[in-house]
């Protein structure tokens, strides 16, 4: 090739060695070194991540911030109100009362989630006859629609005849109204919200599991260490990055999910008591069309999570293990 | 465009003094020059960003005709012919008239409660004809997207709508259409009502008659009485007519907040004490189905609408059920709630004129056609009360009125109706939270009835838009 022919070191002089288009290409690039040569190879395989990041996450994300500065009609009118809309957030009890609910839920559905899908884990590595079968029964409730979900958990938990209901008369308690009782409703959507996650986390953990090499238990067992010595000290240091993982992920997961499933399930009712931030922003936006309002919320609600994707770092030191690793 | 008045500042600085704030100093780096720059470029840039640099349609290109009918393939009689009603209605358009229609099926529970619908409007690419609810009429009027229709309607036809029209209209001027008349009235199953031993004079006048029957009918599995329980613009517009009934209501012909009075507080009360005593269920019986709920047996009595009388002729048929119109307070008069979706056209359309024309055309006519078409909308298609003055006598005429049931809607519960109020999301969101609150929390009618009255007024007091009455 010309272009590698065409000059041999650095600041020399390029050879002439034919037409324009031979010449061209070696006097404007000079051979790059080998490891310029990987920069560029990924920064090529991760442009279309990037770009794709670039579009849909990072530009919407500061148009929305840009919004938040905006009072909107829904109908094309947009009109400058600085931190107006912010000032309204801050002065607005719905909203308040949607954090308050949805610290509720984060805090109680995120740890249930973690122990339940590490027990889950915990259980089906284990090899049982038709392990496989319990593996895809726990993770399938993931892959149906949170809409489907809605409907068929609507069913189980209707007050008359609700499969629930009628499990609880039968075995001689009193049915209750799961999804109309301000004090049950909250609870019943982070129930349903467990089992359609659990599977999830339960493969994430499970596979974490796997990569805990065997010998270290065999190890320990020689020792004599019991089942629970065992798990405190091996499995549950040896799981850090996945455990870190679970509970991000579930934590940013409670804070921004499950939308489809409140508005066929409770629709934020009984009396607002499952209208999570989350569904009170998208009510403001798509409902009354304030959008500016919406985008204010939402930038807020981005904040929060950032801070508490912080202290989770923190706290779990980004899931490394101890010595850095 | 809504005027949130307490929202929307007077002092607030404006895009262009956003800009200037963003010049450097006299010493600034040409970094925080560029900075600056680009952070107010994105600030001017940001609504045609936002809107998606989105167009209503442009001139003489086929329009679209947003809706939740048609096209689509049912196994469902009732909405197979619904569907063809709006099929053939553009066919016929298109083979007499230009720019063309495509009709743009949208499943109901999207288009209420999605995001498709105000997507479109709030990036400038809504669609030429849509439908709309009265609940939703203020906003999109006073977002200046509805197109006024008058000048496309014949000679008598908004006489011959009568008060129909009356939530629809803006200083004189039409800008809906209504194709259908949907009054509420209470479902009950024959059948309990026979087992129980009661017969059609037992049929309850008051509120306690009625509270009353639904503790005898219900059982563990069967809810006595049914009342919405979802929050939402549907739960509101079922419990106006009980506060109207009263001589309550939420504004005065003026405008003014009313909400805090007697009949208020006494709608709220009967929702609430209802529930409390578990006459009416907390969350709806078959998740909101009604002809699953009364085939199972889980409802003796559900406060509905007419369009259910088209559901149970097409899954029910055989199922006898009954209808009787709201009963009322002690002292009160009967009101019901009347709903029902219009044809709108798009302000914005580059074919606005003739978006404007075909809502005309269509059911906006005195024309034959225009009437019978209406006729058949409201008594083949679907089953509701026709909100022309000429179209409901010629269905009564045809046959459509004739049955029990349809009888009863045209002849007892139609009569005593008042339209659905449309009132902007804030009134709205008022209302909902003090009926949430009081029927499925037990809180203080008095005091919630005077927190959302209090919202209301701070809110009308900067509103500036259409008249909310």
């Amino acid at each position: 090739m010309s272009s590698v022919t065409a000059h041999d070191t650095a600041g020399a002089k390029p050879r002439t060695t034919g037409g324009p288009t031979a010449q061209a290409p070696a006097s404007a690039h000079p051979r790059l070194s080998r490891r310029h040569r990987e920069w560029v190879a990924a920064g090529l395989f991760l442009a279309p991540d990037a770009l794709g990041l670039l579009v849909f996450v990072a530009i919407p994300m500061v148009l929305s911030v840009v919004l938040s500065l905006f009072q909107v009609s829904g109908f094309g009118s947009y009109q400058w109100v600085g931190l107006g809309n912010y000032d309204r957030m801050f002065h607005d009890p719905l909203f308040w009362q949607s954090m308050k609910i949805t610290g509720i839920y984060v805090v109680v559905l995120v740890p249930v989630l973690f122990c339940l899908s590490l027990a889950l884990g915990l259980l089906v590595k284990q090899k049982l006859p038709g392990v496989g079968a319990y593996r895809t029964a726990l993770f399938l409730p993931y892959v149906i629609s949170l809409v489907v979900v809605g409907v068929l958990w609507k069913f189980m938990l209707d007050d008359q005849v609700g499969v629930v209901n009628k499990a609880m008369r039968a075995a001689g308690f009193g049915g209750a109204s799961w999804l109309g009782s301000p004090g049950l409703a909250l609870a019943s959507v982070i129930a349903v919200m467990t089992w359609v996650m659990m599977g999830y986390y339960m493969i994430i953990f499970l596979a974490g599991l796997q990569e805990i090499p065997q010998e270290y238990y065999e190890a320990a067992r020689i020792d004599g260490a019991s089942a629970w010595r065992s798990f405190r000290s091996i499995t549950w240091p040896l799981l850090r990055p996945t455990s870190f993982f679970v509970l991000l992920m579930s934590t940013v997961a409670a804070i921004t999910g499950g939308l489809d499933l409140l508005f066929v399930l409770t629709k934020g009712g009984p009396a607002n008591g499952t209208s999570l931030a989350i569904f009170y922003i998208y009510q403001q936006a798509f409902t009354f069309g304030e959008y500016g309002y919406a985008s204010a919320m939402g930038t807020f609600l981005v904040l929060i999570m950032v801070v508490f994707a912080g202290v989770i770092f923190k706290v779990t030191k980004g899931g490394r293990f101890d010595d850095g690793e | 465009m809504l005027q949130h008045g307490k929202e929307a500042e007077p002092a607030a600085p404006t895009a262009q003094t956003a800009v200037r704030t963003d010049r450097p100093a006299p010493h600034a780096s040409r970094r925080r020059f560029l900075t600056g720059l680009a952070g107010a470029g994105a600030a001017f840039a940001a609504p045609a960003l936002l809107t998606g640099c989105g167009t209503a349609q442009a001139k003489g290109a086929t329009m679209k005709f947003w809706n939740f009918y048609a096209p689509q393939n049912s196994p469902d009689p009732a909405i197979r012919a619904q569907a063809k009603w709006f099929t053939d209605l553009i066919d016929l358009w298109n083979s007499t008239h230009s720019p063309k229609i495509e009709l743009v099926y949208i499943p109901v529970g999207d288009y209420t409660n999605g995001a498709k619908l105000p997507t479109a409007f709030a990036t400038g690419s809504g669609p030429d004809i849509f439908l709309l609810s009265p609940g939703d009429f203020l906003r999109y009027y006073n977002g200046g997207v509805l197109a006024d229709l008058t000048p496309h309607l014949d000679h008598g036809v908004v006489e011959d709508y009568g008060t129909a029209l009356t939530s629809r209209m803006v200083d004189g001027k039409v800008y809906a259409l209504p194709m259908e008349i949907e009054p509420l009235a209470m479902f009950y199953s024959i059948d309990t009502w026979e087992k129980a031993g009661l017969s059609e004079g037992d049929i309850p006048t008051t509120w306690d008659q009625m509270l009353g029957l639904g503790d005898k009918l219900r059982t563990r599995t069967r809810a006595g009485l049914v009342f919405e329980t979802n929050p939402g613009y549907y739960q509101n517009f079922t419990w106006y007519p009980w506060m109207w009934q009263g001589g309550g209501d939420v504004l005065d012909a003026h405008g003014n907040v009313s909400f805090d009075s007697k009949a208020t507080r006494q709608a709220l009360s009967f929702w609430q004490d209802a529930v409390r005593h578990g006459i009416a269920p907390r969350t709806l019986p078959a998740a909101g189905d009604v002809i699953g709920g009364f085939k199972g047996d889980n409802v003796a009595m559900w406060q509905t609408g007419i369009w259910n009388v088209a559901s149970f002729k097409a899954f029910a048929p055989e199922y006898r059920y009954g209808v009787f119109k709201l009963p009322a307070p002690d002292g009160g008069k009967y009101v019901t709630t009347l709903g029902g979706w219009s044809f709108c056209a798009n302000a914005q359309s580059g074919n606005s004129d003739a978006a404007a024309e075909f809502c005309a055309w269509a059911i906006g006519s005195m024309k034959d056609d225009a009437i019978d078409r209406m006729v058949d909308w409201c008594i083949r298609a679907k089953s509701d009360v026709a909100p022309r003055t000429t179209a409901l006598e010629r269905g009564a005429a045809k046959g459509g009125y004739d049955s029990t049931i349809m009888k009863k809607f045209k002849d007892e519960v139609f009569p005593g109706g008042r339209a659905e109020p449309r009132y902007p999301p804030v009134v709205y969101k008022a209302i909902s939270d003090a009926i949430q609150s009081t029927m499925l929390t037990g809180a203080d009618v008095a005091a919630e009835t005077q927190r959302a009255a209090e919202s209301m007024k701070a809110y009308t007091k900067s509103y500036q838009g259409a008249s909310l009455v």
